[in-house]
């Protein structure tokens, strides 16, 4: 009786762990999945923009202002960010989906060195907004890891209605579905691009201010999630909303679920081995079709 | 999917048959040969002009290694197409192959370890090509660019956490490479086998662009479609093309090793690939002799800054400007404003006498 509560306890512990990181992982391929679905840009700097993100909270931090005010700052500065690169850079490689790989990994190297520099290769920690657990049915939970799983859904949700029900969405889906025609009908698919990818990046900045006190800010932070992001983009199938999100979510199971099965040296190429075989297999991904 | 590459192709094609229309020609001066030369004759004569710097023959034989690798992209991206992102890879493995021989087998003849080395870098390269490239469906590019991407980084987080291989610290004091009772150090004599070496590679790799193999595979960057429906299997040639460069890789690998005593898993991961990214970018994909003037100038300015703290700190973030402005504003490299463009994607087969 005792040893069934103390396992059940460990499945409850491990259920929410994996919640936890799924949410961080969805956050992260949100952004990079509507680039890359919108616009065919695979977008390096992605991780990056997570980092300027955590470190607009860390300069709000450290210069003495509220943790919230950083977080509602982020996805301001890095859609400010998004659209100056897009106009004057991405703006270029449309066409040529490998040379934007090659700018966009040259933009991400320039911001995540500097702001190396900037830190002076220290590791800042930076504290919860909201610290503490609370108990509920005898299991301890972390309260901004609730906050993080709630926003993640909440994101989900806004962005899903902003696509299927505005009109702006319909341009959004319409651009998607056949640009050329989206341009004849008089959609500025050209203004919608820039939006997108500053939409994009908001949402990596977000994300970057959310997670930043779960881990510590350093200038790496955003990149060890990159590889498991553009799998999680290639998994779930380019041209989608739920894509992305499903792919997310899968990626994100495994990497958090693996090291319990297996040691956890081998837990990380085993997620990517697994993933890489789901896409060779379904190259267009779980979902074909444009559901929304 | 029209890549620069191709699209540089329609450029040259269009401006020969634009020459051909206006009658008789001029004719055709050829530039890269004397480059060529001019390249050969410099790195034959450096390390006498240098004479007692030996920090500078080091500096250079680390750049003919590093040369390699960056030819071993360009073979991939400028020749047959293929982003890899995991070009160091192979280059990793092979050296790591040949340090474990020096340390549990005591062994390190040139002879059987070279060999060995480009062994290893085919295989391996040859097991990605199947994976990646080889199947019924005809993979996407990006997915293959992330697919080699994944393994590089897989690789070095794999062999980071592997005792065995000396984890994060990589395998130090690598056991010095063997001719016979002759021990090569740093210095002229590794020097000049790294050259010969690196002339031999490049010598295959020219060979192997300007023969019918290389038309295929320039009429593969135009129109990959369009040579499938020849008949030709687009996939094996990117296969064959891909393993081959693995093969080159790993030779330099090897040599890394060999001279710089020390392999780590940094030597395979994502950010050595990048870089040979850049060395290849910089001086010009597709042209071979590009990328050995894109190492030189890279590793030398760096190795020239690094004295100046402040210049060393922000480097990497020079060297992230550099590959913007290239991609953005000179994709064909610094080789592209020597050579016209016809020159720089070539000519195929035997050559007409009458000219």
């Amino acid at each position: 009786m005792r040893l069934g509560a103390v396992t059940m306890g460990d499945e409850v512990k491990l259920a929410f762990d994996l919640l936890a990181f799924i949410s961080v992982m969805v956050l992260i391929v949100l952004g990079l999945g509507i680039i890359a679905s919108m616009m065919g840009i695979f977008n390096f700097a992605h991780g990056e923009f997570v980092l300027l993100g955590a470190y607009t909270v860390y300069i709000f931090q450290s210069s003495g202002w509220s943790g919230w005010a950083g977080i509602l700052a982020a996805p301001v500065v890095l859609a400010v960010v998004g659209l100056v690169l897009e106009r004057l850079v991405i703006r270029r490689f449309y066409a040529a989906p490998i040379i934007a790989m090659l700018g966009t990994y040259a933009i991400g190297l320039i911001i995540r060195e500097s702001v190396r520099a900037l830190l002076g290769g220290q590791y800042e920690s930076i504290d919860e907004p909201l610290s503490g657990v609370f108990t509920l049915l005898g299991f301890n939970f972390s309260v901004w890891r609730c906050v993080i799983v709630l926003t993640t859904i909440c994101i989900i949700a806004a962005t899903w209605l902003f696509l299927s029900r505005t009109s702006l969405g319909l341009q959004v889906r319409g651009a998607l579905e056949n640009p050329n025609l989206a341009r004849a009908c008089g959609i500025s698919t050209s203004k919608l691009y820039s939006m997108t990818f500053a939409f994009g990046a908001a949402l990596a900045g977000l994300a970057g201010a959310l997670i930043v006190p779960l881990y510590q800010l350093s200038a790496d932070i955003g990149t060890r999630f990159l590889v498991q992001a553009f799998l999680s983009v290639m998994l779930g199938g380019v041209g989608t909303f739920e894509g992305p999100v499903l792919g997310a979510a899968a990626v994100g199971g495994m990497a958090a679920g693996l090291p319990w099965i297996v040691i956890p040296v081998l837990a990380d190429p085993l997620v990517f081995v697994i993933a890489l075989a789901i896409v060779k297999l379904r190259p267009q991904g779980f979902i074909t079709q444009g559901r929304l | 999917m029209l890549s620069e590459a191709g699209s540089d192709l329609a450029m040259g094609s269009q401006s020969a048959k634009r020459r051909d229309a206006t009658g008789p020609s001029r004719p055709f001066r050829r530039v890269l040969p004397y480059v060529e030369i001019g390249a050969l004759v410099v790195a034959l004569v450096l390390p006498f002009a240098l004479g007692d710097r030996t920090d500078l023959v080091t500096l250079a034989t680390n750049i003919l290694i590093l040369s390699m690798l960056a030819i071993s992209f360009d073979l991939c991206w400028g020749l047959a197409g293929i982003m890899s992102f995991g070009q160091a890879l192979f280059f990793g493995v092979a050296g790591y192959a040949i340090a474990l021989v020096g340390r549990d087998l005591d062994f390190s003849d040139l002879w059987a370890t070279l060999p060995l080395a480009m062994l290893v870098g085919f295989c391996l390269a040859a097991l990605f090509a199947a994976f990646l490239l080889m199947g019924r469906k005809t993979p996407s590019i990006i997915f293959v660019a992330f697919g080699t991407l994944t393994g590089s980084y897989a690789a070095e987080r794999l062999v980071s956490g592997w005792q065995y291989v000396g984890a994060g610290n990589g395998l130090s004091s690598v056991k010095l490479l063997k001719l016979g009772a002759y021990e090569f150090v740093e210095g002229d004599a590794f020097y000049f086998l790294a050259l010969g070496l690196l002339l031999l590679v490049y010598l295959g790799a020219r060979y192997f662009k300007q023969s019918q193999l290389g038309l295929v595979l320039a009429g593969m960057r135009q129109n990959e479609e369009r040579l499938a429906f020849f008949g030709y299997r687009v996939q094996l040639f990117k296969a064959v093309l891909f393993s081959f460069a693995g093969m080159v890789a790993g030779l330099g690998g090897a040599l890394y090793s060999y001279h710089q005593g020390f392999i780590g898993p940094g030597n395979m991961g994502p950010g050595l690939s990048t870089t040979a990214v850049v060395y290849c970018l910089l001086g010009g994909s597709g042209t071979l002799i590009g990328p050995i003037f894109g190492t030189a100038i890279v590793e030398g300015l760096s190795y020239a800054l690094s004295d100046i703290a402040a210049i060393q700190h922000i480097w990497p973030v020079v060297l992230g400007f550099v590959l913007l402005v290239v991609v953005m504003f000179q994709p064909r490299g610094i080789v592209g404003l020597l050579v016209s463009d016809r020159e720089r994607i070539g000519s195929y087969g035997r050559r007409r006498s009458d000219g």
